[in-house]
């Protein structure tokens, strides 16, 4: 069930990492926020966490690069990516990656919703 | 034949007896029998007197050419009592024409392999003449007689008032002149045509003008293809970089909106809790995601507006296009002192993708590594474009400069957009050609040299590559 399930946010952008939690909570999961893939790695949540929710272009590490390094740990999180890039040719080669559902911002709380259950699910 | 004088009999070496069968036994070459007996037979039929050409054979074999002229003289009746013919040796007349006609061929074949035709012009009288190839490229009949009417009629209407002044202050002036004008043909076809003409004075004192007129079209033409090659890249430079630039509008513009709506999500859900702040909470999630929804139309908008140019995915030989863009830059190149050198891999994999797109990427590096090495003063401003295989399915094109190169910290910012280390730089072109790159599912990348300068490479999948390449 929800309530107990880690729902992991790693998005360099601020105003994402403020709502985001917000909502998520509302909706009855567990939240951390990371601004970065080294500081999600470098925390404890990673054991934990059940969903991801992962921005694709950050400085440093981008999301795929943070997905490669996971997978070469052995560490197998379900991913839902988020975009600011509204860019049709995006999604298929991330879900050919592997990921779980693409959200483009700005996305309905309905398909954030969706998106979560479907990784935890998986998960 | 009932005479001959002793230099004929000298000549032919036969006696008088022999000389009657001229006809037969090949004291007249045989070539010109046929052509010379019906004058012949004419001439003593009727009484008028006869003028023909002939080889006459000497008595070493060798043949001579002759004007041969009979005229009858008749007696007290008007009877023909007998013909007086006289030989004349035009042997070397006729060997003095035959090589001014080879001469003329040779310069006809000249003038039209050359497209080019000459002429003689004498201002004061009008009097002209054209070669046959000059009568060729005004398309006129050289049957026709040739007025300045007619000649001028040729001229386009929009060149002309210029041409005749050309023309007119060299002819006061007594100079040389040289005119570039086209051509409107009676089926409205349009030539080019460039004249030089030389001033002249004939024996009289007169002033004339020896010229040559050449058709230029071909070359005006592909002059025009290539501004029009020219231009658009320049356009497609203008374009790529404001739909570079709508694109990161849009990502910047997304974030935010990303917050709002969230928020307003979070507001609704709050309406759900004990007590709900139904009045102010419904109002500033609606006023959010209205605002929020506007706000995304006005990036789609935009990148509508720009993203106009369909990319059309065609086999393209980087060898092919990296060339030309450097032939298109080779004077501005040249003009900052930077030498080009090319290493092009032979039978280069054709890449699937926009041609004009992958030129621009081209371009841009190599404008970047001029740039570079504009202040480069103790070693040569020498710039490398490599083309090389990569791999199985790749090819990879780089351009190494010995510019000023780059801090390794400056690595991750190169490629960013609105980063730039020049005074009038908008910081567009390498991200512009980093998404243009990305867009061919290929990768662009900057590395330091051992020496001084930097290297900018890209790698793309050549057209055999497999579909599913997701690298990002």
């Amino acid at each position: 069930m929800p309530g107990s399930a880690l729902v992991a946010v790693v998005d360099d952008d601020e105003s994402v990492r403020e709502s985001l939690p917000d909502l998520l909570v509302q909706l009855g999961f567990a939240v951390q926020v990371f601004a970065s893939g080294e500081d999600f790695l470098a925390s404890l949540a990673v054991a934990q966490t059940r969903c991801l929710l992962l921005d694709i272009a950050m400085p440093g590490m981008s999301g795929p690069e943070l997905q490669d390094e996971l997978r070469s740990r052995r560490v197998d999180i379900p991913i839902v990516f988020i975009t600011g890039q509204r860019d049709e040719a995006i999604r298929p080669r991330m879900m050919e990656r592997g990921a779980v559902d693409v959200l483009a911002k700005p996305f309905s709380e309905a398909a954030l919703l969706r998106a979560v259950n479907a990784a935890l699910r998986i998960g | 034949m009932e005479d001959v004088n002793s230099q004929i009999i000298e000549y032919c070496g036969l006696p008088l007896e022999a000389m009657k069968h001229w006809g037969s036994n090949g004291i007249v070459h045989t070539e010109d029998v046929p052509r010379i007996v019906p004058v012949f037979t004419h001439a003593i039929t009727t009484g008028v007197p006869y003028d023909f050409e002939a080889r006459i054979r000497r008595f070493d074999g060798i043949y001579r050419w002759f004007q041969v002229r009979g005229r009858p003289l008749r007696d007290v009746d008007g009877r023909i009592a007998r013909w007086y013919v006289l030989l004349t040796d035009i042997h070397e007349l006729k060997r003095a024409q035959e090589e001014l006609r080879r001469e003329h061929a040779f310069l006809a074949t000249v003038q039209q392999l050359s497209a080019t035709g000459g002429f003689y012009w004498w201002p004061a009288t009008g009097k002209v003449f054209w070669s046959e190839q000059v009568y060729r490229i005004f398309e006129i009949d050289p049957a026709v007689p040739l007025t300045t009417e007619l000649r001028q009629s040729r001229i386009h209407p929009d060149d002309l008032p210029a041409h005749r002044e050309t023309v007119e202050r060299a002819i006061r002036e007594a100079r040389d002149f040289e005119y570039e004008v086209r051509l409107l043909l009676p089926d409205n076809s349009v030539k080019y045509v460039n004249a030089l003409a030389q001033a002249t004075r004939d024996a009289e004192g007169n002033l004339f003008y020896v010229g040559a007129v050449q058709d230029v079209t071909q070359r005006r033409l592909s002059d025009f293809a290539l501004n029009k090659v020219r231009s658009e890249l320049a356009h497609i430079a203008r374009v790529t970089t404001l739909s570079a630039l709508t694109a990161s509008i849009a990502h910047e513009v997304n974030q935010p909106l990303s917050g709002v709506v969230t928020n307003a999500s979070t507001c609704l859900r709050m309406l759900g809790a004990d007590p709900p702040n139904i009045a102010g909470a419904r109002e500033t999630a609606r006023r959010t995601i209205r605002d929020g929804n506007r706000a995304a139309e006005v990036v789609t908008r935009l990148r509508a507006l720009y993203s106009g140019r369909e990319t059309k995915p065609e086999p393209v030989d980087l060898n092919e296009a990296a060339r030309e863009v450097i032939s298109l830059s080779l004077s501005e190149l040249q003009r900052h002192g930077v030498v080009v050198r090319t290493e092009f891999a032979d039978h280069l994999a054709p890449v699937m993708g926009d041609r004009v797109q992958l030129q621009q990427v081209v371009l841009n590096l190599l404008r970047n590594a001029s740039d570079a090495m504009s202040t480069v003063d103790d070693r040569p401003r020498e710039l490398l474009v490599k083309t090389e295989p990569h791999e199985r399915d790749a090819v990879r094109l780089s351009v190494r400069d010995a510019g000023v190169g780059f801090e390794p910290e400056a690595a991750d910012k190169l490629f960013g957009a609105f980063y730039t280390t020049k005074p009038e730089g908008m910081g567009m072109g390498l991200s512009v050609s980093r998404s243009i790159i990305e867009r061919h599912r290929g990768r662009l990348w900057a590395a330091r040299n051992a020496g001084p300068g930097a290297t900018f490479a890209f790698v793309v999948p050549s057209g055999n590559a497999p579909r599913s390449d997701t690298k990002v």
